[in-house]
């Protein structure tokens, strides 16, 4: 109540001040007068913690990549730029050197150094820090500071991938000496970054306030001030969109956009999702460890239906397990074949006898997860296989994820977090990883070669071999590649990132004014 | 008030027995449902990451041990830590307290001040088209599901007529939708229940020997009918009052408004056990409170109670 009192004030000053200008100065600055200033967008879930190394959840990364700055930053382009770091080599096998961007000031008026990068660095697998992004850079040996604005970073192997690394989650860059004197409590209620935004103030469920930082390196952003509010259900997150209180919201499901898109003052804007909604398969578990009723199943997937009906034509048929739009894409192969005649040559081929193929679904965790299983389901009776579609809750696919129990297949949404093959499926599908269910010698030897490899011919060559490899075992069934998209007013001019980062910085947002 | 001591001190006790119960409950049953680690991490963190992140939380201890802890810290007033927020659930759970607070007494209110007059008036106008159309809204009250009803109402208010902001918490105009849509039932049942009440009394003979005695319509209805059709009224209020404060989930979610409902139902997504305690507690805290003063208020309604 108190804050909205002192919002109108503000505004009726700003109003009053505006509206005495033109008058002295003779008018032409009228139009400022409707110059928006301030940004309000929705999300479906609100943020929890703002200490960036704390989580890794998509409604907290939305708002922390914008409180704080990564040595490197991946643009909504999918490709790396220059962030705290200005350039950036590889000396040798396993040597890296950084070269930091110099008078950058973090929110506190403290100049940021090579100090703060190391000591963010060190701080995610700290075992005293007890972050949650203790393995995001894992690959790293040691971390030196020579001089204020050079950082050299050792790999325990050679880590091709380590610039990328540093521009996803785990790699913003906190202030050392702020967060050393207040501790990780004070810290992550009164987060103080380099980003284009600081904090303001936030009520739980009810609305973060980020202010834009005047003295951003980068430019200051677009407005005064940024409003990130949840509002969990579409239908009102919808209609704040089209009743104009948000300019921005994000989680529009595909049957919703001719609804913005229709509407004359609203617009949808959408970005090829940087990974893969896939069925997981527990390839230990007869008969899905026989690789030839994996390849029935997926024969028995009519993915264009699924992208037509179901998405309203808003994702694409994956061809492979790497990510339109990642290295190493092979563009030359054809989308995953649907093929029900086929399908059921292989399930009598491979003496398929009626057993039980569990699909586990989970409702919204990946968005149209249970539409897509009842579809597929249908499909699978189709060719004559014994299905049984389970609903599971959230927080139990998260144990079932940790124990590796799945009963059968289960949605997943692989998320390519480096733009890279290794940032996905070596780092699901990986031995040890989070989805091993599957092993073959030949798969392993080419993703650990390809990890620690800085060649990147050799990479692209064992990613190739690796993807056939796939395509006959199927550890995945790969379903789709949606977009993410976006509801927008038209005067909102922004790119959404592929990755659900979400890009507030000057370059990336701009209010069209009329 | 003869007597009373030993109420307070019976009641006491009923109560401090049931927030025991009722803590135990939740503590048992929220650690069977699973474990919060794996929502915490990166869905790559490896078997070991989150055996140390277990260790960090104190999860790995036994379970009767992690008991004796909870039992200990809540005697001390301490409800834990949020593993979501990383802040005291306390204080997680007050800053919806102010929340849940505005949206449920204003709801409360409402749905009284409309409710029991429109009830006493039905019954008074028995069978006519009043009564028909007031008794005909109190079942769709009733009987329209929360959520249909709030997004009923921010297509038609919000959308269409423009009238009040879509959602979010705000001025009064932003309270106005979700008041009335986590009112509704209470409004529908409290007038359903006034006018049977009402209709009871009125046929009872004290009322009959009230008109003959040539007492005035008014005098009737405001001394001798609302007082005797009052303790089904209190009851049904008094419950309806604590499920508007701790069961608003519905409409907190579809109006994005910031209260204990939905936080403990994202808690219980979340297993952030320390949140989910502290706000069953406090709910359970406050329908035992709410009964105290519904028991109270019988006794000066009802003379009959209090001697009894």
């Amino acid at each position: 109540m108190e804050l909205t009192r002192r919002d109108l004030l503000k505004g009726a000053a700003a109003l009053g001040a505006a509206a005495t200008v033109p008058l002295t100065a003779g008018g032409p600055a009228v139009a400022q007068t409707t110059q928006k200033k301030e940004l309000v967008t929705a999300q479906a879930g609100d943020i929890s913690k703002f200490d960036p190394h704390f989580s890794t959840s998509s409604n907290d990364i939305r708002v922390s990549f914008n409180l704080f700055d990564n040595l490197t930053s991946r643009h909504p382009d999918g490709k790396l730029h220059p962030g705290l770091a200005t350039e950036w080599k590889l000396e040798n096998q396993t040597t890296w050197r950084f070269k930091l961007r110099q008078g950058v000031k973090f929110h506190n008026g403290d100049a940021f150094t090579s100090a703060d990068a190391k000591f963010s660095i060190e701080r995610t697998y700290d075992p005293a820090a007890k972050t949650m992004v203790a393995t995001a850079l894992a690959t790293i040996e040691k971390v030196e500071a020579p001089d204020p604005f050079t950082l050299v970073i050792t790999t325990k192997k050679p880590d091709p991938l380590l610039p990328a690394r540093l521009a996803f989650y785990g790699g913003q860059v906190v202030p050392k000496k702020y967060l050393e004197s207040v501790g990780n409590d004070t810290f992550n209620a009164k987060p103080v970054g380099t980003g284009p935004v600081r904090f303001g103030s936030w009520v739980k469920d009810d609305k973060a306030v980020l202010e834009a930082n005047p003295d951003y390196w980068g430019g200051k952003i677009e407005v005064d001030r940024w409003i990130m509010r949840p509002i969990p259900e579409t239908a009102p997150r919808i209609a704040a969109l089209l009743k104009g209180e948000v300019d921005v919201i994000t989680q529009l499901p595909p049957d919703q956009g001719e609804r913005v898109a229709g509407n004359a003052t609203t617009r949808v804007a959408g970005a090829l999702y940087a990974g893969l909604y896939v069925l997981g398969v527990n390839s230990k578990r007869p008969p899905l460890d026989n690789p030839l009723v994996k390849q029935a199943l997926s024969l028995a997937i009519d993915r264009e239906a699924i992208v037509k009906e179901l998405w309203r034509g808003r994702g694409i048929v994956p061809s492979q397990p790497i990510a339109k739009g990642d290295n190493h894409f092979d563009a030359s192969l054809p989308g995953l074949a649907y093929n029900p005649a086929e399908a059921k040559e292989r399930l009598k081929k491979a003496g398929y006898k009626n057993e039980e193929i569990f699909i586990e679904t989970t409702v919204a965790y990946v968005a149209q997860d249970k539409a897509m299983s009842e579809a597929i389901a249908a499909m699978w009776k189709d060719v004559g296989v014994n299905v049984k579609v389970e609903v599971i809750e959230y927080s139990v696919r998260a144990q079932k994820n940790r124990e590796k129990s799945f009963k059968g297949v289960f949605w997943s949404d692989p998320t390519s977090t480096l733009g890279d093959p290794d940032g996905m499926m070596w780092r699901l599908l990986g031995p040890g990883g989070p989805q091993d269910y599957w092993r073959d010698a030949k798969f392993d030897e080419l993703g650990n070669a390809a990890r620690f490899s800085v060649d990147e011919k050799f990479r692209a060559g064992a990613y190739k071999e690796m993807t056939k490899i796939f395509l006959e075992n199927l550890p995945w069934l790969p379903v789709i590649q949606p977009y993410e998209d976006y509801g927008l007013q038209k005067y909102v001019d922004f790119t959404p990132n592929p990755n659900q980062q979400f890009e507030v910085r000057r370059f990336n947002l701009k209010l069209r004014r009329a | 008030m003869r007597g009373f001591v030993p109420f307070l001190g019976h009641r006491l006790f009923r109560a401090l027995i049931a927030l025991w119960l009722v803590s135990t409950v939740v503590f048992v049953v929220m650690r069977l449902s699973g474990d919060p680690v794996p929502l915490l991490l990166p869905p790559d963190a490896p078997h070991s990451e989150i055996m140390r992140v277990r260790r960090d939380l104190g999860l790995d201890k036994p379970l009767p041990v992690q008991y004796v802890i909870f039992l200990s810290n809540l005697a001390r007033g301490d409800f834990g830590r949020s593993i979501h927020f990383r802040e005291p659930a306390f204080d997680v759970v007050r800053g919806y307290l102010a929340a849940t607070l505005e949206l449920g007494l204003t709801a409360f209110f409402l749905a009284a001040l409309i409710a029991v007059p429109i009830g006493l008036f039905s019954a008074m106008r028995r069978n006519t088209l009043v009564d028909h159309a007031a008794m005909g809204l109190a079942l769709i009250g009733q009987s329209a599901p929360t959520f249909f009803l709030g997004i009923l109402f921010i297509l038609l208010l919000s959308l269409k007529a423009d009238l009040f902001p879509t959602s979010g918490r705000g001025d009064w105009r932003n309270l106005v939708l979700p008041a009335l849509t986590l009112g509704a039932f209470t409004m529908a049942s409290i007038a359903r229940l006034t006018r049977s009440a009402v209709l009871e009394v009125l046929g009872a003979d004290y009322i009959r020997t009230a008109r003959a005695k040539g007492v005035s319509e008014m005098w009737v209805v405001a001394k001798h009918t609302l007082k005797n059709a009052a303790i089904p009224i209190v009851t049904i209020t008094g419950l309806q009052f604590g499920t508007l404060l701790g069961g608003a989930v519905v409409t907190e979610t579809v109006f994005s408004w910031p209260g204990i409902g939905r936080l403990a139902v994202q808690s219980i997504y979340n297993r952030d056990y320390a949140v989910v305690q502290c706000t069953v507690f406090l709910a359970a805290l406050m329908f035992v409170v709410i009964n105290f003063f519904v028991d109270l208020i019988y006794g000066v309604l009802d003379p009959r109670i209090r001697a009894g």
